[in-house]
């Protein structure tokens, strides 16, 4: 504590609370008429200032709220600190000072707990609903409703027990469950506000620990703000062991859950008034809302089924199309692309494109033409017959997209990969026409080939 | 000696600071407007129900061919990754060329509470990486989920695998059973049946609640003494605002996704322990194949690393990348370390994978 004489000190302290009520004189706000030695009420002084804010229309009045809140919860813990020190004494009482200091800011008795002050604590004491207090007209119906005292209670819930009957046996029950769910809930918090003082109490050991460890010197605590945070850090501590213990889950859970069951009662009453009165009730918005997301979830299903079984239908009539014009062509020629329009159609020499055992065919161009279409060129070619395979592969895969430049005959298999792998960029249909046509050129690989998906493999695993 | 030596005069001074800066923070407080969010430039390209898909335009065009598409949690709105001019994500890493396209859930309301994960994910996911594949023109795209979004990201990729070129995890649930798991710790006992059929939609409040409770004494209270210090200063005070409204704009949770959330992944940690089914499909991280870039917080309170770090123990691709960040949960959005990091990390992670 301060060396000074006890004369000094005490004319020093009273200059200073002078001071500061000069200062909230300034500040066109005294917060009372406290006598001067006597530190005037900082909370107090808090609220004026809150009620300033408020007058202004500020739209930051929810952060000023909290902040208000919090500020007059950490004045009341400096004002009792400098309380003790106000007595002069050379050695004051700290931890008498610090346990009224937290006493002082609701935190005494129970640390988390005394946060219920908090405005926003609030909204979970009132059900954490949205908008008004969900639980304010049950509150009302169940006044005269009293926890009974814990030896009691099981005879109070037995009562609550006994079997309705009569015309108004239905809504007696109802009645009844209702007042064992709130008794319930109050039972559940009861449990969970006594572990939050668990964990008050566990804070504070731990914020004695941790003064212990600063009494060396150069560790000491020099300022009140220092001494609020090393306490912040301790009840944090304090309240995490407890949070996460397997104690908390059985209590937090049941508290909640009690709360839902409560909630549940009171939304059944005032469903039962709503009908009664020939209103729409929850339960019925929910069952429409449900049946048309329900709806909605088919409606998209089904339009998904119907285009992959339009485009299945549509890719299936395409591949019996190349499958006939294929059957087709294989009895002509070998054929390379060409612009109708640029290259006249020549006779193909049918001693080297015709297929052992199947017969000739002169007039694939003239059918092309008249179908409008651009056709391939016949190539006369006196190559080998394996060769001949690759390269109609190779070049024949898409009279539409190939190029006629690169129409050369002895294609090996690369190229023909590539070609497969360039003209697969198109639509899907046209993948599947790409691989029709190029897969009748491979008819000891065909099974390594796979629809328009890593091109190159197959030349890979022929050994291209 | 005792641990306390408060001079008379120290503490003195302490409460006429506190004072003074009271007093000015009326002049500050009174002369700042609402808040503004969100800096970068944006175009909607896709929009279903309540949901939007941005496109983020950036001072140059992209470079990168492969958009990133950002999935966001529900429980809060994506704006934090572009809150403010020295504090975004979104352009940072336009700055660095990407191409950023982000999901904004909406506000769901009553309608919505019938919405399951197999809608979210494999419904509106899903559409929004075809929307944004299609808007640019590529066959897979790259999809950077944050939080819940990042577990959203983790069952859309391994039941659409074909669909994403690359994954990015950033401070991401994977394992919900972790010892310093405190959310998971709380819903252990609790009735999601019961939860969801009595609240229907769960309130954004009680959500925000939950996360306050997390920390009570820090949040509630020492977070708004330590505000004193800033009160004057007005700069300070409108990135403290803005922080404080994103905060608390929380968006209601969909009560079927909310219940089948708790249930699945919190309850049953069925994300590693298997079972997991987003509608008609089976989830399985070992059909994660995509190089995956898992960002995690050291010190997060949420979301704890080690619920996230264990990702490439489940995940079945080759190419795995984790990267601790040194801060917390919203830090590793709005720190100036994350401003530097972050998204230097993601782009050169990226850039290494399209080259």
């Amino acid at each position: 504590m301060s060396d000074l004489p006890h004369s000094d000190w005490m004319n020093q302290w009273q200059t200073m609370a002078r001071q500061y009520r000069d200062a909230w004189q300034q500040m066109g706000r005294v917060p009372d008429a406290a006598p001067l030695f006597a530190m005037p009420s900082w909370p107090q002084g808090f609220e004026q200032m809150a009620k300033g804010f408020s007058a202004g229309g500020n739209a930051q009045n929810n952060t000023v709220e909290n902040l208000v809140s919090s500020a007059k919860m950490y004045a009341a813990f400096m004002q009792s600190m400098l309380g003790a020190t106000m007595q002069g004494n050379a050695s004051p009482d700290w931890g008498d000072a610090l346990r009224q200091g937290f006493a002082s800011m609701g935190a005494g008795a129970t640390m988390p707990a005394g946060l219920f002050g908090h405005p926003s604590m609030a909204q979970w004491q009132a059900g954490a609903g949205q908008g008004s207090d969900p639980f304010a007209q049950f509150r009302q119906a169940m006044g005269n409703l009293r926890m009974p005292a814990a030896n009691g209670l099981g005879d109070f819930k037995s009562m609550l027990e006994l079997p309705a009957f009569g015309m108004m046996r239905e809504r007696q029950e109802q009645q009844q469950e209702s007042a064992i769910a709130w008794l319930d809930y109050q039972e559940q918090t009861a449990r969970y506000n006594a572990l939050m003082l668990k964990a008050s109490q566990r804070g504070f050991e731990l914020f004695e620990g941790k003064l212990t460890e600063r009494e060396q010197p150069g560790r000491q605590i020099d300022s009140m703000r220092a001494l609020y945070d090393l306490w912040v850090d301790a009840a944090e501590e304090g309240y995490a062991e407890i949070a996460l213990s397997k104690e908390f889950r059985e209590i937090y859970g049941a508290m909640v859950n009690a709360q839902m069951r409560v909630r549940s009662h009171v939304q059944h009453s005032v469903e039962r008034v709503a009908t009664e009165f020939g209103m729409p009730t929850r339960s019925e918005i929910n069952s429409i809302g449900e049946r048309l997301q329900s709806l909605r979830r088919e409606v998209r299903a089904k339009g998904t089924d119907h285009a992959i079984a339009a485009e299945v239908a549509s890719l299936r009539q395409e591949v019996a199309q190349l499958k006939a014009r294929e059957t087709r062509q294989s009895r002509t020629t070998i054929v390379q692309p060409v612009d109708w329009e640029e290259r006249p159609v020549r006779t193909p020499t049918t001693a080297a494109t015709t297929r052992p055992g199947q017969p000739a065919s002169s007039n694939k161009a003239t059918r092309a033409k008249a179908k409008g279409k651009a056709v391939s060129r016949v190539v006369e070619t006196s190559q080998p017959a394996g060769r001949r395979r690759a390269a109609r592969s190779a070049k024949a895969v898409s009279p539409t997209l190939a190029k006629p430049k690169k129409r050369k005959v002895d294609q090996r298999g690369a190229r023909k990969s590539k070609a497969v792998a360039a003209t697969a960029k198109g639509s899907f249909a046209s993948r599947v026409q790409t691989f029709t046509t190029a897969s009748r050129g491979q008819a000891n690989s065909r099974s390594k080939w796979k629809l328009a998906e890593k091109p190159a493999d197959p030349a890979k695993k022929s050994g291209h | 000696m005792g641990p306390i030596r408060i001079e008379p005069a120290r503490a003195f001074e302490e409460a006429m600071t506190t004072q003074r800066k009271l007093a000015a923070a009326v002049a500050t407080l009174r002369s700042l407007e609402d808040v503004e969010f969100g800096v970068s430039e944006k175009e909607e390209v896709y929009r279903e129900d309540k949901l939007v898909v941005y496109r983020y335009k950036g001072e140059r065009p992209p470079t990168a061919k492969v958009p990133i598409l950002i999935v966001y949690a529900l429980v809060n709105r994506p704006y934090m990754v572009d809150l403010q001019d020295d504090r975004s994500l979104v352009k940072n890493l336009l700055a660095r060329g990407e191409d950023v396209y982000l999901i904004d859930w909406g506000y769901p309301d009553g309608a919505d509470r019938w919405l399951t994960l197999d809608d979210y994910i494999n419904g509106y996911i899903g559409r929004s990486v075809d929307a944004v594949a299609q808007a640019a023109g590529v066959a897979k795209i790259n999809v950077l989920g944050i939080c819940q979004g990042g577990a959203f990201s983790l069952c859309f990729a391994a039941m659409h695998p074909h669909k994403v070129q690359n994954l990015i995890t950033m401070v991401t649930p994977v394992d919900f059973h972790t010892p310093e798991n405190m959310l998971s710790n709380w819903v252990q006992q609790l009735d999601a049946d019961l939860f969801v059929d009595t609240l229907g939609n769960v309130p954004a409040d009680l959500m925000n609640l939950c996360y306050l409770m997390l920390k009570p004494v820090r949040l509630f209270q020492q977070k708004y003494i330590g505000l004193v210090d800033i009160m004057d200063d007005k700069v300070e005070m409108e990135n403290f605002l803005r922080m404080e409204k994103w905060i608390f704009d929380s968006p209601d949770q969909a009560g079927e996704a909310f219940r089948q959330f708790i249930k699945d992944f919190y309850q049953g940690n069925k994300l590693i322990k298997g079972g997991l089914r987003i509608g008609s499909r089976e989830v399985r991280l070992s059909d994660i194949t995509m190089p995956v870039l898992n960002v995690f917080a050291e010190q997060d309170h949420l979301v704890p690393p080690s619920a996230s770090r264990v990702l490439g123990d489940h995940i079945g691709t080759k190419d795995y990348t984790p990267i601790a960040f040194r801060g917390g949960h919203i830090g590793i959005y709005v720190s100036g370390r994350a401003q530097r990091e972050v998204p230097t990390a993601i782009h050169d992670w990226l850039a290494a994978r399209s080259r």
